[in-house]
């Protein structure tokens, strides 16, 4: 359990070059073929077409993401003192979902064209509302029951889930196949505009979330201990839910509902690191990325030409992962 | 701190409580306690389960805030003082801490250190508090596999660690740091108890201020300089062991009986708590 800066230094590395390995095979993979080798010789009028506007975004916003979802994860198990803590599994994700459907059902009547702004908007205040009425049923006096927390989270799950099938129920057939899609969570069509909205809104989060990594570790002591070492938790909460909620709205917004990402980083990164948020953020946010590049490399290699959603396939994965982990907690009971 | 207080830190009255009233839904924790904890001393509170021990230790260290009186910090109101500048002036070890994550125990104590913001002597201050609470062979090992009296004593490296002095060698290294610490002695053996009681006193000779809740009364007469025993929220007395610790205030204020000797040379008490047969 020794973490020396060597180590550190290395595995931040190497996490660095699978980033950009992963993203380079996502780049180059795809119907129409295109290789590093066209990329050097020039490549047609059509190529440059694809790896602009479609691969590109497609592959960046798969990284920012991954990054987004694995930080809220840690954040929120931070404010749940709780490694189970999961935006998909306590139904912050699916409340976000059904604010964005909201937006797209109710909205679609009102403005006509609703844009990612509206979604993400709508979805991080029903994703922040969501965190606030969870931390209030499953924590008392700063001690948070983790059984209560993830039943509360099948409850939000399902009371999410409902709403937004009845919202469904309401809208009409093009409507209803992008929302379904949506839902299972995809990267196809993406726009810059988009992926320029979802970057900035994950790096404001990024940025406010490694401000608060010293009171994080204190936080996860205990809430008296917090105040104990100099820190306002008060303010400090506020600050999580706010900007996990944020990260949580911008994903769910643009490619909807990505489940275990928050889960099965940061787990496997304090196995690697340690806990010190100062470690598990950043990382965190790397292996998010990298994660979610390769799992959507594997969505559209694996049932070519049809498209997995990945969101599909996260749960397929981190089911499993979660399972394993609550096994391993009986175990160790 | 601006004029020179060295010559009578000893008697500096540090902390006030003023008929400090403390309820939860009607109920009446603590009732109009008025006490005093001067710097370089131990103050040891006593009374029994639910006397609102822990509840005055935690309006002391502004985790709570009092219904009605308040605490004076330093001839200060205690919430004139935010959260950041109370924590360089003293430390606090609550009863219990539960904890999910996996920190190994020197980054436990180094998250302590980090609390005075920048330090250039971080290694030797960890090294320091892990040496003293007989903590530097479990340094790399993860918290949550030591045992119960283990983690206590990481705990406690963790809190030496944020008011720990630049220079411990100078007779005043701990002048205005105080440490509050709540039934610190739970889990511990013997023997780390003898041995931190050991440094506590030596603390305080250099001005640590200490207030410690205990049940041990017979380790707390060894101990301390002053007492405080709280019945069912009040006061039931203030002031030093002899006068405290008595037969009387012993079967009144916390129901045992114990027989009780002064040691000539320390003039401190020996209290031998007896069990008698119903």
């Amino acid at each position: 359990m020794n973490f020396n800066g060597h180590k550190i230094s290395s595995l931040i590395l190497l996490l660095i070059v699978l980033l950009v390995i992963s993203m380079l095979l996502s780049l180059f993979s795809g119907d129409m073929s295109l290789s590093a080798w066209d990329l050097l010789a020039g490549l047609s009028p059509q190529q440059s077409l694809i790896l602009w506007e479609i691969r590109l975004p497609r592959t960046l916003m798969t990284a920012i993401v991954g990054a987004g979802l694995a930080i809220s994860g840690v954040a929120l198990q931070a404010l749940f003192r709780n490694p189970l803590a999961e935006p998909g599994l306590i139904g912050v994700s699916s409340s976000a979902a059904f604010g964005a459907v909201l937006v797209i059902v109710l909205g679609g009547v009102v403005w006509q064209d609703v844009s990612v702004w509206q979604m993400s908007l709508s979805a991080f205040i029903a994703a922040a509302l969501s965190t606030a009425l969870l931390y209030s049923i499953a924590t008392r006096n700063g001690h948070t029951d983790v059984a209560l927390m993830l039943l509360a989270g099948v409850a939000f799950n399902a009371v999410a889930g409902a709403l937004t099938q009845l919202l469904i129920t309401f809208s009409d057939d093009s409507q209803l196949r992008s929302v379904l899609f949506w839902m299972m969570g995809s990267f196809a069509n993406l726009s810059w505009a988009s992926v320029g909205i979802v970057l900035s809104l994950v790096l404001v989060s990024l940025i406010g979330l490694w401000r608060l990594v010293k009171p994080m570790n204190a936080f996860v002591l205990g809430e008296n201990v917090c105040i104990q070492m100099g820190y306002e938790p008060k303010w400090f909460k506020w600050q999580v839910m706010g900007f996990s909620a944020l990260m949580v709205g911008a994903a769910v917004s643009v490619v909807g509902v990505i489940g275990f990402v928050g889960l099965v980083v940061p787990h496997i990164m304090r196995l690697l690191i340690g806990s010190d948020h100062r470690l598990v953020l950043p990382l965190s946010a790397l292996a998010g990325a990298i994660l979610l590049v390769v799992a959507d490399l594997f969505a559209r290699q694996i049932l070519y030409p049809a498209e997995l959603p990945i969101g599909l396939l996260m749960a397929l994965l981190g089911g499993p992962f979660f399972l394993m982990l609550l096994l391993n907690k009986r175990r160790r009971i | 701190m601006g004029h020179d207080v060295s010559k009578d830190v000893g008697q500096f009255v540090d902390i006030e409580v003023d008929s400090l009233s403390f309820s939860v839904h009607e109920n009446r924790m603590l009732n109009r306690v008025t006490a005093r904890f001067s710097a370089g001393q131990i103050h040891c509170i006593l009374g029994q389960n639910g006397a609102g021990k822990s509840t005055l230790l935690k309006c002391l260290s502004k985790e709570l805030s009092p219904s009605e009186g308040g605490v004076k910090w330093k001839n200060h109101p205690l919430e004139s003082f935010s959260y950041a500048q109370l924590a360089i002036q003293r430390a606090v070890l609550s009863q219990s801490t539960e904890l999910s994550f996996a920190f190994t125990v020197e980054q436990l104590v180094r998250f302590g250190v980090e609390v005075r913001g920048h330090c250039e002597h971080t290694a030797e201050i960890i090294r320091s508090v892990l040496q003293i609470c007989d903590m530097q062979h479990l340094q790399a090992r993860d918290y949550l596999t030591l045992s119960g009296g283990e983690q206590k004593r990481a705990q406690l490296a963790r809190v030496l660690a944020q008011i720990w002095p630049d220079e411990p060698q100078n007779p005043h290294a701990f002048r205005g740091k105080w440490l509050l610490l709540d039934e610190w002695t739970a889990g511990l053996d013997i023997k780390h108890q003898q041995q931190l009681g050991r440094y506590f006193q030596a603390w305080a000779a250099q001005g640590l201020g200490i207030i410690m809740v205990l049940h041990d009364i017979a380790f707390a007469a060894q101990l301390a300089d002053q007492c405080l025993i709280l019945q069912s929220g009040n006061v039931y007395s203030q002031g030093d062991l002899l006068n405290c610790l008595t037969q009387d205030s012993l079967r009144e204020a916390l129901e045992i009986n114990a027989r009780i000797e002064v040691d000539a040379i320390s003039q401190r008490p020996f209290i031998y708590p007896i069990i008698e047969s119903f």
